[in-house]
This record gives C-alpha cells, sequence and structure tokens, in this order.
C-alpha cells in the first residue's frame, strides 16, 4: 500500500491530472456510497412515502432489541449463538493451522509433498458444491441441527486457506532462530511454542480476523445445516425476518442489518491492511 | 529424525482428520449419493418394504392378477384371528369349529369368507357372520414390514406363491428406502430444463468475469493506480466493502435499492415512471441485478491482485515513458497490461471456479426468478436438494447436480495446481533432527 511520495499529487505521472479518473471512480462508486448511507439512515428515520428525504427521527425500528417477535427466537440468544459459533470457529482454525503450518513449513514428515498439493487444491476448491453430502453426512452423525457441527464443517472449509496462509508466513521466519534453539537443547515443540509463533504473531492476527470475519457473515452452512430456532445465527435470523412476506418493513430490517453488520464494519475499520493482504491472496467469493 | 516425524504427524492430525472428515469424505460422498435416488421419500437411512397403492401400481404392468390380489383383502382363518375371536365372547363353538376343520384356509373374498362361516354348526347370525368374518380380514396393504422376509412371509401366508424372480419384482416395487442406480444422470442428460440452467449458468460466469471480475477490477486497479496514495486507498476501501459485509445484508441492501418502494422507483418517479420491482421484473433486470450484485463482489480480488502487480513495475518506467510523451493509454497498454498476464490468468482461474460454485448472492436476492430465468447450476442443485416447494427434497439428483460441479472444480483446481508455483513451495525443510 506504501507508495513512494516522490511526487506527492500524483506518484504514477507527472504529465497527467488525477482529477478524470477520481471523477469517474466517485460516480461509480455512488450506488455503493447510497446502499451504505441509507443503511444506516434508514433504522433511525422515518420517511413520507415516496421521498427519499427522511421526515422523522424514530427508534422504533430497533424494537426487535427488547420485544421478540412472534414466532421468531429471541435476538439475544441469537446473537450469543453467533458469537459461540464464530468464536469456535476461529479458535479451531487458528490452533489448527498453525500446527499444520508449521509442519508443512518445517517439519520432515511423510507424504509432506502430498499434504501440500492437498491443501493448495482444496483452498480453490469451490466447497459450497459439497453442502448437499455435508447435510446428509451431518444427518447420518446426529449433528444436524447442532453448532458443533455446523462449526467444524466451517472450520474444516476454512482450513486450507488457514493452513496455507500459515506456512507462507512460517516460510518467512528465518531458520537461524530455530537453529539456536534446538543447539541449545530445546525440543522442536518447544521451539515452536516459544520461538517461532511469537515470530509470526501479525499473522495469527491476521488469520483470526478473517476466521471470524468469514465465520461472521456465513449464511449458506447455517442455513443448509442448522437452520432451527434454538441454534440460529443472526444471518439465518436475519434472512428469515427478509424471507417473511407477511411483515415487510426495510426498517427493521435494516436496523436488525447494522446490529449484525456494526462488530464487521469496526474491525474492517480498524485492520484494513492485514484483511487487504488476505483478500489480495484469493478467497473464496 | 525420529522426534521430528512423531511430532510432526500429531500437530498435522488435527488439521488431516477434519479435513478428511468434513472435507474430503464430502467430496467422496457426493459421487456416493449421486448413484442413489435418495429423497425425502425414500429417507437416508435403510428402509422398510411397504405395500402402498403406488407400489400395486409399479406391479400392475408387469403383474396384473397379484396386482389385485394384494390391493383386495383376503381372509385367512389363524390362530391370531381365532384369539381374537374368543375375545368378542361368541358362542364357543364357533372358535372349535374354525379350528378343529377350517385353520389355514385361505378365502379370496369377503363374500367366500361368509359363506363358510353361516355353514357353521351353531349357526351364527347374520351380525355373528360379519363380527367373525372381520377378525380374519388380512392384508398386506399399507403394512409395513422391516425387512425382505417378513414381507414375504406376510404374502405366503395370504396364500400368494411367489417364484423367485416375482419375489424379486415384488420386493422391489414395495421398497421405500433408497437404491442405487444411474436415473440421475439420464435426468440430467435428458431434461430440457438442465439444459436451460447450463446455458444460464454459462451466460452468468462469462458476463460477470468478463465485465466484473476481471473488467471492472483491472479498471479499478489501473484508475487508482493514477491517484495520490491516499485517495486510491479510500476507493480500495469503498471497493472492498461488498466482500466484507455478511452477504445477507448486501443482498438486503440492493432489494432496497431496486424495490418496488426502493431507491431507483423514487428516483425514476421523478421523471414520471411508475414505481416497478427492478430486481424481478423481468428476465433481463434480474440479470442485470444479479451480475451487478455478484460483480461488484468479485470486483475486489482482482482489484487487489492487480493493484500490487502494478505497484511492482518500476516507477521509472512510468517517468521514461511521460519523457517520450507516451499517453495514458500507451503506458496501459504497453506498460501494464503485459505486466497482468499472470495475475489475469490467476483471477480467471479462481474466480471461474467460485463464480460457478457460489449462489449465495442469488438465492437470496432472486432465488433463481422470475420463473427459473436466473437458476444457475449450483443453485438449481441447491433447489433439487435442499429446498423445494414440491416438499420432496431429491437429495440424489441434487448431489449428481453438484457431482459436476465437484469434477469440475477438481479438475480446475488441479490445472490451477500444475500452472500456479507449486513445485517452488516443495522446499525441503533444513533440520533434520
Amino acid at each position: 500500500m506504501a507508495e513512494k511520495t516522490a511526487v506527492p499529487t500524483n506518484p504514477a505521472s507527472a504529465n497527467f491530472s488525477g482529477l478524470p479518473v477520481i471523477g469517474l471512480l466517485t460516480l461509480l462508486s455512488l450506488p455503493l456510497a447510497v446502499m451504505y448511507a441509507y443503511l444506516f439512515i434508514d433504522t433511525i428515520s422515518n420517511s413520507q412515502g415516496g421521498s427519499l428525504v427522511p421526515s422523522e427521527f424514530t427508534l422504533e425500528h430497533w424494537r426487535f432489541l427488547w420485544e421478540t417477535r412472534p414466532g421468531k427466537p429471541n435476538i439475544w440468544l441469537v446473537t450469543l449463538n453467533t458469537v459461540i459459533f464464530t468464536c469456535c470457529i476461529t479458535a479451531v482454525t487458528l490452533t489448527v493451522s498453525s500446527m499444520a503450518g508449521y509442519v508443512l513449513s518445517r517439519l520432515n514428515v511423510p507424504a509432506r509433498g502430498f499434504f501440500l498439493a492437498g491443501v493448495m487444491v482444496l483452498h480453490a476448491f469451490p466447497s459450497v458444491t459439497l453442502i448437499i453430502a455435508i447435510f446428509i453426512v451431518l444427518q447420518y452423525l446426529g449433528l444436524y441441527n447442532s453448532l458443533i457441527g455446523v462449526i467444524l464443517v466451517k472450520a474444516a472449509i476454512d482450513l486450507p486457506l488457514g493452513i496455507w496462509l500459515m506456512k507462507g508466513f512460517y516460510d518467512t521466519v528465518p531458520w537461524e532462530i530455530e537453529m539456536a534453539g534446538v543447539v541449545d537443547g530445546a525440543s522442536r515443540f518447544t521451539v515452536w511454542r516459544r520461538l517461532v509463533l511469537p515470530q509470526i504473531k501479525p499473522a495469527v492476527m491476521a488469520l483470526g480476523l478473517f476466521s471470524f470475519l468469514s465465520g461472521w457473515s456465513e449464511f449458506i452452512l447455517p442455513q443448509v445445516l442448522a437452520p432451527g430456532a434454538r441454534v440460529q445465527v443472526l444471518s439465518v435470523y436475519l434472512a428469515g425476518l427478509i424471507a417473511d412476506d407477511n411483515n415487510f418493513d426495510f426498517g427493521t430490517f435494516k436496523a436488525v442489518g447494522v446490529f449484525y453488520v456494526v462488530p464487521v464494519l469496526i474491525l474492517y475499520a480498524f485492520f484494513q491492511k492485514h484483511l487487504m493482504n488476505i483478500y489480495g491472496g484469493g478467497t473464496k467469493g | 529424525m525420529k522426534t521430528s516425524r512423531m511430532l510432526g504427524l500429531v500437530m498435522i492430525a488435527p488439521a488431516a482428520i477434519i479435513i478428511l472428515l468434513f472435507f474430503l469424505m464430502p467430496v467422496i460422498l457426493t459421487a456416493v449419493f449421486a448413484m442413489t435416488n435418495m429423497s425425502t421419500a425414500t429417507g437416508i437411512s435403510a428402509g422398510a418394504y411397504q405395500v402402498t397403492q403406488a407400489a400395486v401400481n409399479r406391479l400392475k404392468t408387469d403383474m396384473p392378477e397379484l396386482a389385485a390380489g394384494i390391493s383386495e383383502p383376503r381372509f385367512v382363518i389363524d390362530e391370531d384371528g381365532l384369539t381374537q375371536l374368543d375375545a368378542l365372547k361368541l358362542k364357543p363353538g364357533f372358535t372349535a369349529e374354525l379350528r378343529a376343520s377350517h385353520l389355514g384356509e385361505v378365502f379370496l373374498s369377503r363374500r367366500e369368507a361368509e359363506r363358510m362361516i353361516k355353514s357353521l354348526k351353531e349357526r351364527p347370525s347374520t351380525r355373528e357372520v360379519k363380527q367373525i368374518s372381520d377378525v380374519f380380514n388380512r392384508s398386506v396393504m399399507n403394512t409395513r414390514f422391516e425387512d425382505r422376509a417378513a414381507l414375504m412371509e406376510s404374502l405366503a401366508k395370504l396364500g400368494f406363491k411367489l417364484s423367485p424372480q416375482d419375489e424379486e419384482k415384488v420386493s422391489r416395487a414395495t421398497y421405500t428406502g433408497w437404491i442405487w442406480t444411474a436415473d440421475n444422470f439420464r435426468t440430467i442428460a435428458n431434461s430440457q430444463d438442465m439444459g436451460q440452467i447450463l446455458l444460464n449458468t454459462g451466460f452468468y460466469v462469462a458476463v460477470t468475469l468478463l465485465l466484473f471480475n476481471v473488467g471492472y477490477a483491472l479498471l479499478l486497479a489501473v484508475t487508482t493506480h493514477y491517484m495520490p496514495a491516499s485517495t486510491a486507498s479510500v476507493f480500495r476501501a469503498i471497493w472492498l466493502l461488498p466482500r466484507i459485509t455478511p452477504v445477507v445484508i448486501y443482498v438486503l441492501m440492493w432489494k432496497w435499492l431496486t424495490w418496488d418502494n426502493g431507491f431507483i422507483s423514487l428516483f425514476m418517479g421523478l421523471f414520471g415512471h411508475p414505481p416497478k420491482n427492478y430486481l424481478l421484473d423481468s428476465a433481463g433486470s434480474a440479470w442485470f441485478f444479479v451480475i451487478l450484485i455478484n460483480g461488484f463482489i468479485g470486483a475486489s480480488m482482482g482489484m487487489l491482485v492487480f493493484s500490487s502487480a502494478i505497484k511492482a513495475i518500476p516507477q521509472t518506467h512510468f517517468y521514461a515513458s511521460e519523457v517520450d510523451g507516451a499517453n495514458r493509454w500507451q503506458q496501459i497498454r504497453y506498460i501494464i497490461l503485459p505486466q497482468l498476464r499472470w495475475p489475469i490468468l490467476f483471477v480467471t482461474c479462481y474466480q471461474t471456479l467460485s463464480l460457478l460454485a457460489s449462489f449465495n448472492e442469488i438465492l437470496l436476492s432472486t432465488r433463481g426468478g422470475p420463473g427459473r430465468s436466473t437458476e444457475v447450476w449450483s443453485l438449481a442443485a441447491y433447489h433439487t436438494a435442499l429446498q423445494n416447494y414440491t416438499g420432496n427434497l431429491e437429495y440424489g439428483l441434487g448431489a449428481a447436480m453438484a457431482l459436476v460441479l465437484v469434477v469440475v472444480g477438481v479438475i480446475l483446481s488441479l490445472i490451477y495446481l500444475r500452472v500456479f508455483r507449486y513445485d517452488t513451495l516443495v522446499t525441503k525443510p533444513l533440520i533434520e533432527d
């Protein structure tokens, strides 16, 4: 991201002004800006029919926070489920891929090349296509409609990317650190735990952030594998609200949406750079 | 050497187990399920044998007599019936005589059975005849048998004599569980709908890829390149938003934009156009928005990949070209694009796969509508196997449709693996203890 700032106004060109391209992109970005602006405006205001300008301030769209709608689970239960779901996925992905990534980067295990190739193929593989088989497998295992089942599935799907990233980060840690540890008589495990892991803290952070966001946003897996009221997560809850044709009320949908999206936006605002690195490296979507 | 191996295996085991169970096994099972006719009706565990009306209809063509016989009740004088008869507390002579001279007899209709009962020595009244015949009324219709032997035994008791071939036919017609079959693939190959869906998919992937995942991403990368760094990062942040935003909210915002009371309708209202639902108004507008919705998400990956590739071009190239009087188009054509050949190939490979497989956005926005005009392959598989309005979820057919994608996915990701620097990644570990 860091551009050379030798020519402060426009690093790429001395002959041309940047203004036309800025104008063009601003125009192209307008739909997004409008959608996001109204996402927030509509949750705290009402407007007269047929007008885009809000006419009054109101909190009625936020009623869902203290009133449970008939036939829908309590929003706080749903939020708790989402937090559990997301945190477990993050924990599993981080622990498992930081171990496996180290093995693939540094240790001499049988079939290492095979593992590596496997991880890379799976990383590119479109995992949504497996959802039908996974649905049936979870029914056999008795994990259908349980958080644990969908957590394991989501973690498994995120793992190849996680292992791949961690392996890449371990590769950048100098061998000398480990050599020194091994020469001083530490076991390989201790070396990993005490010497190498602290070196890749930024990577752990980035992957943790990524898993958290991907878990928080996940829709289709919980929708298919755990749709029950007791294990519902926010994405499924919101999709259920929107699909309910009898109470079509964009104000409330957007209020729930903002409630759901705010943690994501906060994390994004603070850790944008970490995320750009991962998303640039090729993720699903 | 040994300790490092052990440690390596222990540390990689959790990853291997989780991926094996919830990632690789589903890949294989997709192929397995594709060879079955599993559905809500058959269930997913082993089935039972049940003579339903549908089963009788299936038998009618091959064995009309048997089908007719099975669907009518028969009357069998057996121990069960005799015990029940005792419980009715009629004259004890009935039971005794039936047991003595009629045990094991089978009557093909109520009339025949009642004729026999009327001729009993103790002369039952008409009401009693009816009561007695009722206890011996036997039918296999709609009875559930856990296994084949139980069904055959019941049929034999009712006096049906079946050859082994007939038994095979009957058991196949009455089995309620799933069976192995290749019909799914025949359905896919022969159905008109599937052809249309295939066309839809091709259109959707090609257009989205060309216009947005590569085209628009290039535009974003190149234009942000010609901006001051701070402005560029603002635009990159804005265009990464669709990817960061959870898909449910993202699509909700588009729904609001295109809804008949939403932004576009209100805006067009200013120019006198009546409000309408722009998302579901016609197939054309549905496609337009489906591609926009997916394209806005897809553009961000290409944008980041291309941006970093452009950044790797030495600044001196640009300076030199400007001294020589090159215009912007020439800079793009002769400096930037040649550098982007591999990144473009990479993004195309990657995004083809994810566009083929992902149906989240279409499911949430148009659900494949209006009609089935925006139904793509992966969404059709989902609709077939996991959510449809007829209520019979056809897991087998859905898995067969998914299998097509899985095979394409495996092939493309293997190509991807060969093309992109795999061998450089497998360097030998340096410490061998």
